[in-house]
Formats: C-alpha cells, structure tokens, sequence
C-alpha cells in the first residue's frame, strides 16, 4: 500500500503519521490512533457522530482525508478534558442528564464546544443550529440543549 | 408516600462520565490481535434461488481468509429474535430462517460473508463471488399476499405453522362479551380504516459483534445485543454448542436499541461465530448504516381498522379492532406483535363488548420486529383517531369523552392479570392544564392561511414481557469484604439508565449511598439468568430482583451484626452504610462484612422474580400549525403526561419520555420507509429517512404522575415504551382541530396533507 | 485508490498537476460530496489535488458593482457574511439552509456548482443574482454563466480533467432591488430541498423592471421560469401579476415523483405557492409595496 506522511495538531500536541492517503480523519482517529471517542455513525456526513473540530470549526471527520488536516490543527473528545479535569461541556451533559446511549455525545459536544468557542451567548436558535447535523435518537435533544445552556453559563462564570 | 434515600433521586448516573469523555467502549469500538473484519454479501433480488455460488475467487484474494455461505455453513433453522427462547408452549416459536439459505427472501438479505484483515478487503473480496438467481415472484403487499395465488414465501418445512395462506405463527383472537350485540346497544357507530408505515430505529450504533473461539471450543461474543442471555441460548441453538461453552455480553455499552436487537442484533453475533469458527481467529462485523437500514427489523406496517359503537351519553358500548402487521421476509416478533396491538387497544377504555381479530403476514420486505411500543402505537393512532371523530358526532368534548370512558382499577379488561392502579385521568387533567386545552377550537379567524389547533391522545402500555411470552428475572447483590456492594444483573443498558437504576434499589434496600454500589449487568458469564432489556421490563421485573436479592444480602448482614453486637435482630438497622441500633450508630458495614469475610462468610443476597404486570399510562397533547397553502404541519408544542407508577430516578424517566415523543412525533410526521416496485428500499440512509433534528423540535414538556403499583418495585411501572404510544394521533388530532382534514395514514406528510386539503376542497 | 494527495498553493500549481494526472485525479475543495462519491466508489481517482490552500480563495470581496466569491468560500463563510447579507442576501440564506453545519464548514460553493446537482441550494441562488464562474486552465482564463454550466444531473460543464473554477461573481444589489430564496424540505437540517426557488429582481417607477426567477428541482439544473420573468418585466408590482406569475412557474416546471422528493403533481401545486411568496419578499425588500 502506498503511503504519505502527515504532520498536524491533535489536541494540541503535534503528531506526524505514515497514512494510507484512502483513509479519512476518522479512519486514522480510530483505528491508527486508537482514539474510539470520536464515533462513527454512518461513514457519510450524516449523522454527526464523528464531528471533530478543524482549525475551530466543526466538522464530520468521516468526510475530511486524513490528508487534508496536513497542518492544520485537530481536536478530538479525548482532547477537551478528563475524568479529572471535566470540561464545561461534558459537566454539563452529565449533570443534565443529556447522556442516554452515548453514541451521539463525543460528537454532539464537539459540536457545542465549537460553537461555545466563539460564542458565549448562544440563544436557543445558534444552539440547534449547532447541533442540528447530529442526530440523536434517544433525547428527543431536550436536555442536550439544557445542558449547552447551562455550559454557557458555567464558561461566562468562569 | 414512602421516604426513600437514594429511590426517587436524579442520582448521576453510572455510565455518564465515560460516555462524556468518549471513553465509554461500544462494540464498534473493540478490537483484538489478529482480528479479522467480516463484510457481508446481500441479495439485490426480493425472492430469488441461488443456482450457484462460487466463491473461488474471492477466496483466493491476498488477506480473505474465509467464505462462508449456504453451502458451507449449517442451516439450523432459528429466529433471529429472542422469541425463540420465550415462546412458551403450545404455542411454538416460528424458526424460519437460516445464516445462508439458498433461497433469499428479500432485497438485503444475507448470500455469503467474507472475512478478512481488512475491512476494505472483505468488501473487495464481496465483489468476487459469482452468485447466479433464479428470480422467484414476489410479493410486497400484506392483503395480496395472503391471496391463494400469492407466492409461498416460506414452506411449512421452514417450522412456521401456517394458518392462512403466507401467516406466520397464529391469528390472533380476543374477546369480551359480544360486539354484535354491543353495536345493536349503540347509537353512533364509527368504523374507519387506518394505514401504518415502515418506522425504523435508526438507533446511533448499528448492529455488530466481535466473536472468538478458544482452542476448547468456548466462544465469547461481545455484541450490541438487548438481550445477552436468550442470544446465548440462539447461539447455542444455531452451532450446537453448550450453552455453558457461550459467553455474551455487551462491551459494555450499546448504542440505542429501541427494540431492534432483542435477540440477536439482525445476524451479527452468528456470522460472527461462524467466521470465527472456520477461521479460528477472532472475527469482527459492524453493519454499516445502509444495512442496518435495509436488514435489521423495522416497526410493522400494517392496516387496522376500529368500529366503536357509543351511547348518546358517550358511554362506549362496542369496540372492534382489526389487525394485519406486514411482518417482511422473516417472523421475527410478527407472532408477539399483532398480539400486543390488540391487547393494547382494548385495554385503554371500559366498553361491555370487546373484539380483537388481528395477523401477521410474510411479504418479501425487510423483516419487521420489535420498536419501542411494539404494535401499541399503530393500535392507537386508530383508536384514538376514532375516539375523536366520536366526540365530534357525539357533541362532546374529546377530552371529556374519553375521562368518562377509560378503564378504572376493578373494571373488566382484557388482560389475565388485573389494573390496579392508574393515574391516567390526573395524566389527562396535568396535561390539558399545560397545553391549554380550553382554547382548543378557538385558535383561528377565517381565512388564516396558518392554521392552528390542539389535540390530545391516551394509552397505556405494559411493563414485562407477560403474558405475551414468558418472563423472568434472576439477580445477584454481593456486600464485598470492604462494605461496598456489588449488583450482577443480566439486562443490558442500551441507554436507558438501567445500570443506574439497579443500583439505586440496590442502595435503597441495602442502605449505602450510591458511591458504595457498583453494577455489572449484560454478561451471561457473570451474571444469573435476565431474559433482557425490552418491553419495559427492566426496572419493573429486573428492579424486583435486584430488591429482593439486596433485601436478603441486608438481612444476612443484620443477622450476622446481630450476633456481633450480641443484639436482637429487630433492634438493627442499616442506615448510610452503618448499622444502627436502636438509633445509635454501632458499626460500618464495612466492619460487618470485613469481620464476617474473616470468619468464612460473605452476605451474598439471590433475587428469583417471576412479574405479575402492571399497566403504566399516559395522555399527549401536542399543538400544531398547519400551513394549508403547502401542507406542511409545524409543531409548536408537545406535552407528555406520564403515570409511571414511582420515578425511581426522575431525570433518567423525563428522559426517556423526551426522547419517546420524539420518535412519535417522527412517526407521526416524517419516519417511513418506503420499497419500491421491486422492493428495494428508498430511504436506506441517514439523509434519505426523515429523522427529526434539533432544528425541528418544538417545546416539549413532559410531566411525571406517580400512581405507584402495588405490583411495582417502589410502586415503579414500564417508562421505556410509552414515549411514543399516542404522540402520532395527538397530532392527528391537532391537524383536525386546525384544518378539519382527517389523515388516516402515517406519517403526515406535507404532501399528504396538502392532499387531504385538497380534497376537502373538492 | 488514491496513491497522492497534492495540496498546490497556485492556481498554476493545481493545473500542472491535473494535467500530469491526465485525468486521473480529481481535485477537491471541501470534500463532502467527493468524499461520499468515492466511498460509494462512484469515482476512484489515483490522486486529489487539494486546493483549499491556494491563495485568495477563501475570500469573498466587494470589486466595484460586484462582488467575488473565491472558491475556497464555504457555505457557513457565505451564510454568515455581512456583505453577503447586505448585498446579496438570497445567496446567503440558500447557503445557511445546506446540510448541517457540519457541511456548511467544510463544503464549497463553487463545488456546490461544480457537482452540479439539480437542487443544489446554492447554485440555486447563483443562477438567480446572474452569476459568472472564472475558468482557469493552462491557456489562461475565460468566464461563463452559471445557468450555463449545466449538462445534466451531476454534469458540468467545466472540464475537471483541465480546468478549475477560480471564482464566482456577480452583480451586487443596489438600490429598488431585492430577492429572495424560498425552500421546502422535510426537515430543517441535513434535509435535500424538495423545492427551492431564489427570486432576484430590480423595481422601476412601481413596476417590475427586470427578474430573475430560479427554481429547482425540476430540471436538470436550476431553471429560470422564463414566462413568469417575462409576464412580470414591465408590469406595475401587484398581487395579481405576482398570481399570474407563480402560476406560469407551475406550467413550467417539470419536476419528476420521487420517494424522497415528493410527487411531481403536488411539488407543482407547492412551486406555485413558493415562487409567489418569494416574490413578494423580494418585492418588499427592494422597497416596492403590495
């Protein structure tokens, strides 16, 4: 198999890969890295469970080849806090309860982290416009949104 | 009310932290050394024979390392649902498929599997083999295929008892009194036909398995299945292998469920093990989402048609329903499910004179099993429909129309085991309050083009498995040597917060806080008997067990305190992980059991429950806006009114609710799959099949009412299923109240409402 | 199978390269369309030439009465940009309705035309402010309609074996001008538009001077409803001549049954409905009164 070499920023640390150029972002994320967080729900943009943050925006990364990330900097759920060190986010969707199956939430707070970023006000109407590409079929998003709400809040507070 | 410590708290729950930091590992998620990756072959044909396969090719692909297909693997005849393990006799489990047969039945079903090192390559490898179909005539329709000339798509060799042309398992009849008679009694009668859509789970994680074969022959299978201990007892089955040589469980977590993987997870776990078998390494399948959407099961379409006969008082006198679910290629729950559709509808409302006629049927569409509600939903967007047009013949009110007809404890039903308790009238009253019921009828001026209205819906459900097939729960509470207790429980969690709410009664019982609890469920190697996560049953049957097994874990370590503390047994109690006596506080439980541990004994406590049932129950009101020039239906708000008996842990119940009304309001407006002509399926993507999204939801509110069960642990009753019961005719009604058009089929499509407005113009 | 990514900083670059590959690579911008047709295996190229990184095309720019749009420009910078909504407010909203955001941040205009697919929301809005691509091959540059592009479902014309759209531009709406864009879907995200109509017109004196009507998807592209322009231009603003006109867009269009889309018979009666609606949007916002 032919190979190319890949340098970029994953959560903030540099990593530089020999990939198959046939792989996406989550190819490499899972199954190079071991970095399963980030999940694959349908493998074409549809779902949003692989939703990633790209140089600040959110995107599927089913949908990104590993090798346009070429410089460019990756942050994954694994990069945006820990058991120890929770961020906002993910204190959020625990406390509200917005977590059933869990398959949707790397994505979803991925997503809600990359509208959090730049923007510390969300009315209702940008939240669902964040979240709108990530399915979940367990919520009904009810409390999903609660608990971005409630993580804005938590973030200006801070 | 009882006070309880940990019982009726949003306690956080168990499976949060690793879910949230992406930690939490899913079967899609596993991988082990020299695993290989399946991919499987689907037939592009509705009903074809294979004449000949040759898998040659493929084979002989640099990092295949095996074939499997009818010809090479065995065709023990199973169901792929857990049916198989609970049908109780006489009636008879319907066994009418096989890994690989020779005959495919339907577009999707399963010709051959490849396994090899990659999953690129297996798919490469599917491209070799030479398949060659004889096509065979194929049916879609449910009414044209139980005509005589129909085409047979299954032979009475396959196991299926055959009592009408293409009817798989039974038909169904249920009665009370006598309806002709009831109907005569009547003085408004209303008789309407309804028609139900293929819905699907479209759960996150599709359907996969990772199976290995030990040098001894023992398998272990971690796979998304609901239900770990009948999928043991499937595989067993299949392969002819000792259920004590299989071990499954869930990894630990599963991606949704709602129903479809009550079983085996479509053919996952068997195509696993099979590979694994001939190639003894371990073998990984992870469906990908057009499969999961073209060959897992699917909510049953079907028709059903009610006749209610009513005094001019509003008293129901008669009420017939009718039945046909379309259960696709294979039986799966088709026998379970058009039952249930009838004990459901006739067991809401209080009428003299009752009568449930109602069958599956075989079509060369992809099987229909269980979803969430499991034939209630279609039973009641019929029901409630008609309950509606018949307040408006009648005069009356529909929400007083229905307060005066449905079922109070001590009322005749249908159901072998009795109503005692219902909090649907507080449910009905709480939510007519939040939707604001009494402006219903008074939200329009002539000529509006945006037109609104309200509607409203009840049901009830249940909260096992009983009397449809057998149902039990076993479980195992462990105080451990350092005062910590453990629950071993076989139900999965697919997402619902079952582990959680084991070890709230766990905590309850035993007296410990929540930090003291750990809960291993879902592994048939560490845990007792469960026949699994479904019908609602978990926190009803499986909370009964875990009770009663931390009650007698407790009541050793009393007995053994009582001895150390040289006290009368009646004088101890266990309070915040502290035996005290008389009030005063005397030991941890962390001494008691550290102490016992050291003299030979650990307080291991066994729950054995066999359910009675208890009916949980539930009113919707949901307000619409109805554009008339183009159809479209807006919702605005969405309000749930649940009696679900004790809310064990409130957050985790509204949760379940939310995301119930979501899917009934998909049901209700834009979730259908459809096949065409030669029953391919349309809407086999995440783009192509309507889910709602964030974007689209309305208000929802949804409200908890306790009306505790005697029957329930802590009064609890089934919460899982009931989201969705009546969220489709709430809706339908609020289209009528908005535009008067009356829509009889699902989902209510812009187009098909525009179409009814159509009409009515005409 | 791709055996080279090239990711060119010059639209040179780019070209050289495609011509080495002779037509065996394909170049990409955002990816979310190429990315689903290779995994779909509808197209295998041995190399993508990645030119997001190329100078200047992630802009969008005010050059005198118009406005260029690089084609590095994703649908989200186009939805949230404030020349975009001041000066040509139909683009911006077609691209805020694409997808999910998701898509929005990574996919392109210009690969929304260049995959041209018959609804594609922001082509949609293109036809309808005039808009011309900028060619690029080795022979230098030429510029083309977009309405132009079009030769049949998933068929541009751009020779993707030799050339690339280096920009979009367009005339940006002055003064007694307005649009509109129009959609109906299933769902508000992640949902194909079962009809989309982007309306761009310029008022004279009370009356309709010029019009641009574009509807999808009823063609193999966008299509101007051509009778209802010319019923309009000329035609003092009314209610009754915006009837008139959405009704000739109806007789117009020819939009096929689909199981995704909806019937053919009610996507008609609906086009009606949502071409006179954006017309009277349109209207209002280039300050005419109804």
């Amino acid at each position: 198999m032919h190979k190319l070499s890949v340098a970029f920023q994953l959560n903030n640390k540099s990593v530089s890969l020999s990939v198959d150029p046939n792989d996406t972002l989550l190819d490499v994320l899972r199954n190079q890295l071991n970095l399963t967080g980030t999940k694959k729900g349908c493998g074409k943009g549809e779902c949003g469970a692989c939703t990633v943050i790209l140089d600040g925006e959110a995107v599927n990364a089913c949908l990104v080849p590993i090798m346009k990330v070429m410089g460019c900097s990756v942050q994954t759920i694994e990069g945006i806090g820990d058991a120890e060190h929770l961020h906002p986010l993910q204190e959020a969707f625990i406390d509200k309860g917005a977590i059933q199956c869990g398959y949707c939430t790397p994505g979803m707070i991925m997503s809600s982290k990359a509208l959090l970023d730049k923007n510390k006000t969300p009315n209702q109407a940008e939240i669902r416009e964040a979240i709108a590409g990530n399915i979940c079929r367990c919520t009904g998003y009810v409390k999903i949104e609660e608990a971005v709400q409630a993580a804005a809040e938590k973030m200006r507070e801070r | 009310m009882k006070e309880y410590q940990v019982v009726g708290k949003s306690v956080r729950r168990l499976d949060a932290l690793e879910k949230a930091t992406g930690m939490g590992t899913f079967t899609t998620d596993l991988v082990l050394p020299g695993m290989l990756y399946a991919k499987v072959l689907r037939s592009p044909h509705a009903h074809a024979r294979i004449v000949r396969i040759d898998t040659s090719r493929a084979e002989q692909l640099p990092g295949v390392e095996a074939v499997a297909c009818f010809k090479n693997t065995t065709r023990k005849r199973f169901n792929h649902s857990a049916t198989m393990t609970f049908t109780v006799p006489p009636m008879e489990a319907v066994l009418d498929e096989c890994i690989y047969d020779d005959v495919v039945r339907y577009v999707g079903d399963e010709v051959a599997a490849v396994a090899a090192v990659s999953e690129r390559i297996a798919e490469e490898a599917l491209a070799l083999i030479d398949v060659e179909y004889e096509l065979l005539p194929a049916v879609f329709d449910p009414v044209k295929a139980m005509e005589p000339n129909a085409p047979d798509i299954h032979t009475r060799k396959a196991g299926c008892f055959l009592c009408g042309k293409n009817i798989p398992g039974e038909k169904i009849h249920l009665a009370l009194g006598n309806v002709e008679e009831g109907f005569k009694e009547s003085d408004v009668i209303i008789e309407e036909t309804f028609y139900l859509p293929v819905q699907k789970q479209a759960q996150l994680e599709t359907q996969a398995a990772l199976a290995t074969v030990s040098h001894n022959g023992d398998i272990t299978v971690w796979s998304t299945t609901q239900t770990p201990h009948p999928t043991r007892q499937i595989l067993s089955h299949i392969f002819e292998i000792s259920q004590s040589k299989i071990r499954v469980l869930n990894p630990p977590y599963i991606g949704g469920g709602f129903g479809v993987r009550i079983g085996l997870s479509a053919k996952a776990e068997p195509i696993a093990v099979d590979l694994a078998m001939k190639t003894k390494k371990p073998v990984k399948i992870v469906y990908d989402r057009k499969e999961d959407f073209t060959s897992t099961d699917t909510r049953h379409s079907g028709i059903v048609t009610v006749k209610l006969g009513a005094k001019k008082d509003g008293t129901f006198q008669a009420l017939q329903l009718k039945g046909l679910l379309n259960t696709g290629a294979y039986c799966s729950f088709g026998a379970e499910t058009i039952g249930v559709l009838g004990a459901m509808g006739l067991s809401v409302y209080r009428a003299p004179h009752m009568l449930y006629t109602g069958n599956s049927v075989y079509t060369n569409i992809t099987p229909a099993g269980a979803f969430r509600g499991f034939g209630n939903p279609q039973a009641m967007f019929a029901i409630e429909s008609v309950v509606d047009m018949m307040a408006e013949q009648l005069g009356m009110d529909a929400k007083e129309l229905r307060l005066k007809n449905i079922i109070k404890p001590g009322d005749p039903w249908i159901l072998p085991y009795s109503c005692q308790s219902t909090g649907l009238t507080e449910c009905i009253e709480k939510g007519a309050k939040e939707i604001g019921w009494e402006r219903r009828g008074k939200l329009n001026k002539p000529g509006d083009r945006l037109r609104r209205g309200i509607g409203m819906a009840v049901g009830t459900h249940v909260s096992d498995a009983w009397p449809f097939c057998g149902d039990f729960s076993n479980a195992y509470v462990t105080i451990q040597a350092d005062g910590s207790v453990h629950v071993a429980s076989g139900v999965p969690d697919m997402g619902t917060g079952t582990r959680t709410t084991l070890g709230q009664f766990a905590a309850e019982v035993i007296g410990v806080g929540m930090e003291h609890i750990s809960v291993t469920i879902a592994d048939t190697q560490s845990t007792p008997f469960d026949i699994g996560s479904h019908a609602s049953r978990t926190c009803y049957v499986a909370g009964q067990a875990v009770m009663q097994a931390a009650a007698e874990a407790r009541s050793y370590a009393l007995t053994y305190a009582a001895k150390m503390l040289n006290e009368p047994l009646e004088n101890l109690t266990i309070q915040n992980a502290a035996v005290y006596c008389r009030g005063e506080r005397k030991l941890t439980l962390a001494e008691v059991a550290r102490h016992a541990h050291l003299h030979n004994e650990q307080f291991i406590g066994v729950g054995k429950v066999i359910p009675q049932n208890a009916p949980p129950w539930l009113a919707h009101f949901a307000e619409v806006e109805v554009d008339t020039e183009t159809g479209q239906v807006r919702l605005l708000k969405l309000v749930a009114a649940h009696d679900v008996g004790k809310a064990i842990n409130p957050v985790i119940v509204e949760g379940q609710l939310q995301g119930g009304v979501v899917q009934g309001m998909g049901y209700a407006l834009s979730e259908e799959v459809l096949f065409d002509r030669d029953g391919r399926s349309q809407h086999d993507a995440y783009h192509k099949y309507m889910l709602l999204t964030a974007e689209d939801m309305p208000e929802i509110k949804a409200i908890i009412v306790e009306a505790e069960d005697p029957t329930g642990p802590c009064g609890a009753k089934g919460v899982g299923e009931t989201g969705q019961v009546a969220t489709a005719p709430a809706i339908a009604n609020a289209i009528y109240d908005a535009v008067g058009v009356r829509l009889k089929q699902l989902p209510m499509t812009e187009e098909r409402v525009f179409q009814a407005l159509q009409n009515q113009l005409n | 199978m791709l055996k080279d990514y090239l990711l060119p900083a010059s639209v040179d670059e780019a070209l050289q390269h495609l011509q080495a590959y002779s037509g065996k690579a394909a170049i990409i911008a955002g990816g979310t369309d190429i990315m689903v047709n290779m995994a779909e295996k509808k197209i295998s190229p041995e190399a993508l030439i990645d030119i997001s990184r190329i100078g200047g095309f992630k802009q969008i720019e005010e050059d005198g009465e118009f406005i260029k749009v690089g084609a590095g420009v994703t649908h989200t910078q186009a939805a949230r940009s404030p020349l975009l909504k001041e000066k040509a407010p139909v683009l911006a909203q077609a691209c805020r309705e694409v997808g999910s955001l998701q898509i929005r941040n990574m996919g392109t205009l210009v690969g929304n035309i260049v995959s041209a697919q018959p609804a594609a929301d922001a082509a949609v809005a293109l036809v309808a402010l005039g808009a011309v691509a900028e060619i690029a091959d080795l022979q230098g540059k030429r510029e083309e309609s977009v309405e132009e592009l079009y030769a049949g479902i998933g068929a541009c014309k751009v020779d993707c074996r030799s050339q690339l759209v280096t920009a979009l531009r367009f005339k940006a709406l002055g003064l007694n001008q307005g649009s509109a864009f129009k959609r109906l879907a299933k769902r508000k995200a992640l949902a194909l538009p079962m009809l989309n109509v982007a309306v761009v017109l310029s008022l004279k004196e009370g009356a309709f001077e010029w019009v641009r009507i574009v509807m999808a998807p009823v063609g193999p592209g966008p299509v101007r409803a051509a009778t209802s322009e010319s019923i309009l231009i000329g035609a003092p603003v009314s209610h009754e001549v915006i009837e008139k006109a959405a009704a000739a867009a109806r007789e117009q269009a020819a939009p096929r049954d689909s199981a995704l889309r909806g019937s053919a018979a009610y996507r008609r009666d609906v086009l009606k409905v949502l071409v006179r609606r954006a017309l009277e949007d349109a209207v209002s916002q280039a300050g005419g009164s109804l």
